[in-house]
């Protein structure tokens, strides 16, 4: 009986998790997650692609303020070039909360045009570190973590949004260059994810 | 929640009605209140007749409904500070927030956000320019102002505050509103060397395999760990985790794990850290502290470990006297109830036994106690290198390992209850005199001890967590032998059993008044635990605890079947990792979480003139 109980208390330390790997030059972690449109995407499918990875909650205001604004859709359009994943880490228990198909029905009326990840159990979301939507994360080719933080240095939106300085937009820039993005860690904002 | 889901909405409705509508400044020391379901917030001044040169002191006031927030300059997990603009730039310059002591708000996912609930006033401290021209008065001051207010769920707000602010050659306080910002200022962290005998000390050290560890000590003032907190700035090359505190004293110390933001670049030699420690008190006044320094990111390979002071070099002299404390620790443990229960109703075995078979049965139970403690250290080197509190004292902090121990003292007092076979302590001869027998009360000894608080022990044990894992073992091999201490000079010298009255009739009902030394373990973990797990938690652990004896004194009665038995041992098991499963699924303070920031404040000592 003691051994048990002290293999579960040597378990329970071991299962302790120490900091996610986000930090910028961590290999990003893996995952496999169902879009809202019932296709299945995994990041090792996207080696020698950029990605970029949007936390995202159309229940927050704040996503749904660079929804309304055009903030991410302009942008996955000007860079073409990578792939542009949502990821919605809502639980189910929350009131935010939309099932699959009702989230889909959401972003095709509002013009999202790439796809939304539901990752309902908060798995990727904690493996990434992810604590607003919007959270901005770029995985460049190797598959190494970029750049993490927020889209723009306006977290209320005050400012034009010409005026505004995108993080997101100069890191695909410099990823497009071959350099690395700059700053390549920023304070994320918005709304708590909802684990 | 639908409220929720309108919000965005609602948002977009009330801005477009704002811009439609701007409201007239309202006349006096404060603007109208712009009201929302979850706040409201107008701007106010200081002053009835502003001074037309020097300072000139605003705020805005925050009414929030209960269990909203606002946020302090660093957010923390999510949110974002309020941000303002106010007009005429060329009379008020650019007028700075100053930010009150935050406090700390849990939110699902182990995320941590800083702010303010209930009510707020933000200072604002305006320097009036020479203006190029003069400037009709009374002042039309216009604030533009962005905020988020948030429970879980988040709604962000944008108003235009408006007042009008007569100016004159000799200033006059409001006597509404000055008296509502002094105490206000009055709150702000006070910097750090500011207040008379208390001093502080900030390190980094980066000689740590999971990253920095940042040490804030606080000398000086009283600190509550239940009330005392710290918050820090952001900082460009390092995410700050959850701060761990402990009072001292005369003080507070926190340890926080540092993880760089980048990996792929080495660390800055010297890094500014901005903190805030929040609820001290010192020669009777309650106070916070805040300091901004730039930091050397020492990277001594031997960093001090967390919750001991900088250490000195090793030196033979040090260590000896650290052995020496090592020892002497663990041979208190024995004093500890459950450790003393078992201690007795051992010595009661060994004189029970055969004659001549003493020295082997001690001999026996220190050979246990130091494996014990062997394993003990194998666990405390584990936790060390997950980043985890790995002190003395530290395995009463995580719940899981806290209600091991209550378990472990509840089987000792059924076993010397008699309900429980495990074969410690024997009563009767043939059995009093299997070694291995002795061998298992010596392991059980360890993880009974493990629970209480002693001195002499913090120090060495940190420090050799400090050192590596040869230390480390050594350490406790040392406490191990302080504890097995009684046992040894038995060992030595058998014929001091015979000390003992013989064995009678009397034994058995010592042994069961016993157990109830050892039952005050379990209450003492439990008590422990009520800081870390919640009181709902608390109570399911008592009725596991409560159901173990049950089954074990069911399965203990004669006559039982074999197979109703093991059944019942099943369910003993099940209730025992019951606790620990309670224990991990209760706890008030989530494992790990991560704080960040944004911007710094330098204020210095604030008086409103003549407010």
């Amino acid at each position: 009986m003691r051994k048990t109980l002290l293999s579960l208390a040597i378990l329970s330390l071991a299962a302790a998790p120490a900091f996610a790997g986000n930090a910028v030059g961590d290999t990003a972690p893996a995952f496999k997650l169902t879009a809202m449109d019932g296709k299945t995407y995994s990041l090792a499918d996207l080696k020698g692609k950029t990605v970029v990875l949007e936390w995202s909650n159309p229940n927050c205001p704040v996503s749904a303020r660079h929804t309304r604004e055009k903030t991410m859709i302009e942008l996955s359009k000007l860079h073409g070039e990578v792939v542009w994943l949502g990821i919605n880490s809502t639980n189910p228990n929350s009131g935010d909360y939309m099932k699959p198909a009702e989230e889909l029905a959401w972003n095709q009326k509002n013009g999202i045009n790439y796809a939304v990840l539901a990752d309902p159990t908060g798995a990727t979301g904690h493996a990434y570190g992810a604590r607003t939507t919007p959270h901005m994360f770029i995985v460049d080719k190797d598959g190494k973590i970029a750049y993490n933080g927020a889209i723009d240095d306006d977290p209320p939106g005050r400012k034009a949004k010409a005026e505004r300085v995108s993080y997101v937009g100069h890191g695909l820039d410099a990823e497009k260059t071959g350099k690395t993005p700059d700053p390549a860690t920023t304070h994320p904002y918005g709304c708590s994810v909802k684990y | 929640m639908t409220a929720t889901k309108i919000v965005p909405l609602s948002a977009a409705v009330t801005l477009a009605f704002l811009a439609a509508f701007a409201p007239e400044p309202a006349r006096g020391a404060a603007s109208e209140w712009s009201v929302n379901p979850q706040s409201q917030v107008r701007l106010v001044t200081a002053s009835k007749v502003a001074p037309r040169t020097g300072e000139l002191w605003l705020g805005l006031q925050f009414r929030l409904k209960p269990g909203w927030h606002v946020y302090w300059k660093n957010s923390g997990d999510a949110g974002y500070p309020p941000a303002v603009t106010f007009q005429p730039a060329d009379v008020l310059g650019k007028p700075e927030i100053l930010w009150p002591a935050p406090l700390r708000f849990n939110l699902p996912g182990s995320l941590v956000a800083f702010g303010y609930e209930n009510e707020v006033v933000y200072p604002v401290r305006a320097r009036l320019q020479p203006a190029p021209a003069p400037t009709p008065e009374p002042l039309k001051i216009t604030a533009d102002l962005d905020y988020l207010v948030c429970q879980v769920d988040c709604v962000p707000f944008r108003y235009t505050l408006t007042l009008e602010q007569p100016m004159g050659d000799r200033a006059e306080p409001d006597p509404e509103i000055a008296p509502l910002l002094q105490a206000a200022l009055d709150r702000l962290p006070k910097k750090a060397g500011e207040v008379a005998g208390v001093t502080t000390e900030v390190s980094l050290d980066a000689g740590f395999t999971n990253g920095p560890d940042l040490e804030v000590r606080v000398r000086g003032a009283r600190a509550d760990a239940g009330k005392t907190d710290l918050f820090l700035d952001s900082n460009d090359a390092l995410e700050a985790g959850r701060p761990r505190i402990r009072v001292l004293p005369d003080g507070v110390v926190f340890h926080v794990a540092m993880k760089p933001r980048e990996t792929n670049k080495p660390l800055p030699a010297r890094t500014p850290i901005a903190w805030t420690v929040t609820n001290l008190v010192a020669n009777g006044r309650a106070f916070s502290l805040e300091a901004r320094r730039d930091v050397e990111v020492s990277t001594g390979a031997a960093g001090p470990p967390a919750g001991s002071v900088p250490q000195p070099p090793a030196s033979p002299a040090r260590l000896a006297r650290l052995l020496l404390s090592a020892l002497l620790g663990g041979a208190l443990l024995n004093l500890m109830p459950p450790v003393l229960a078992l201690l007795l109703a051992e010595l009661f075995a060994l004189r029970a036994g055969e004659r001549g078979r003493a020295r082997e049965g001690a001999a026996a139970v220190a050979t246990g106690i130091v494996g014990s403690a062997w394993l003990v250290a194998l666990l405390a080197i584990a936790a060390h290198r997950a980043g985890l509190p790995a002190g003395w004292g530290a395995q009463l902090q995580e719940p899981v390992l806290a209600a091991f121990l209550a378990v472990i003292s509840a089987v000792a007092a059924l076993n010397l209850w008699g309900v429980v076979e495990i074969p410690l302590a024997p009563a009767d001869a043939a059995a009093a005199s299997n070694t291995s027998r002795h061998l298992l009360a010596g392991l059980f000894a360890v993880p009974l001890a493990l629970a209480w608080p002693v001195p002499f022990l913090q120090e060495p044990i940190s420090y050799a967590l400090g050192r590596g894992p040869a230390t480390v073992a050594a350490v406790f091999a040392v406490v191990g032998f302080g504890l097995a201490l009684p046992y040894l000079l038995l060992a030595a010298v058998p014929p001091l059993v015979r000390a003992l009255p013989a064995p009678g009739g009397w034994l058995p009902r010592v042994r069961e008044g016993l157990g109830f030394l050892a039952g005050t373990g379990a209450f003492w973990v439990l008590y422990a635990l009520s800081r870390q797990v919640s009181p709902e938690g608390i109570a399911f652990i008592e009725l596991a605890l409560l159901a173990m004896a049950l089954l074990a004194w069911l399965r203990h009665r004669e006559g039982s079947g074999r197979a109703f038995r093991a059944v019942l041992a099943v369910g003993l098991l099940t209730c025992a990792a019951g606790a620990l499963w309670l224990a991990d699924h209760n706890r008030l303070i989530p494992r790990t979480a991560t704080a960040l920031s944004t911007t710094q404040t330098t204020a210095t000592t604030n008086t409103i003139p003549g407010g």
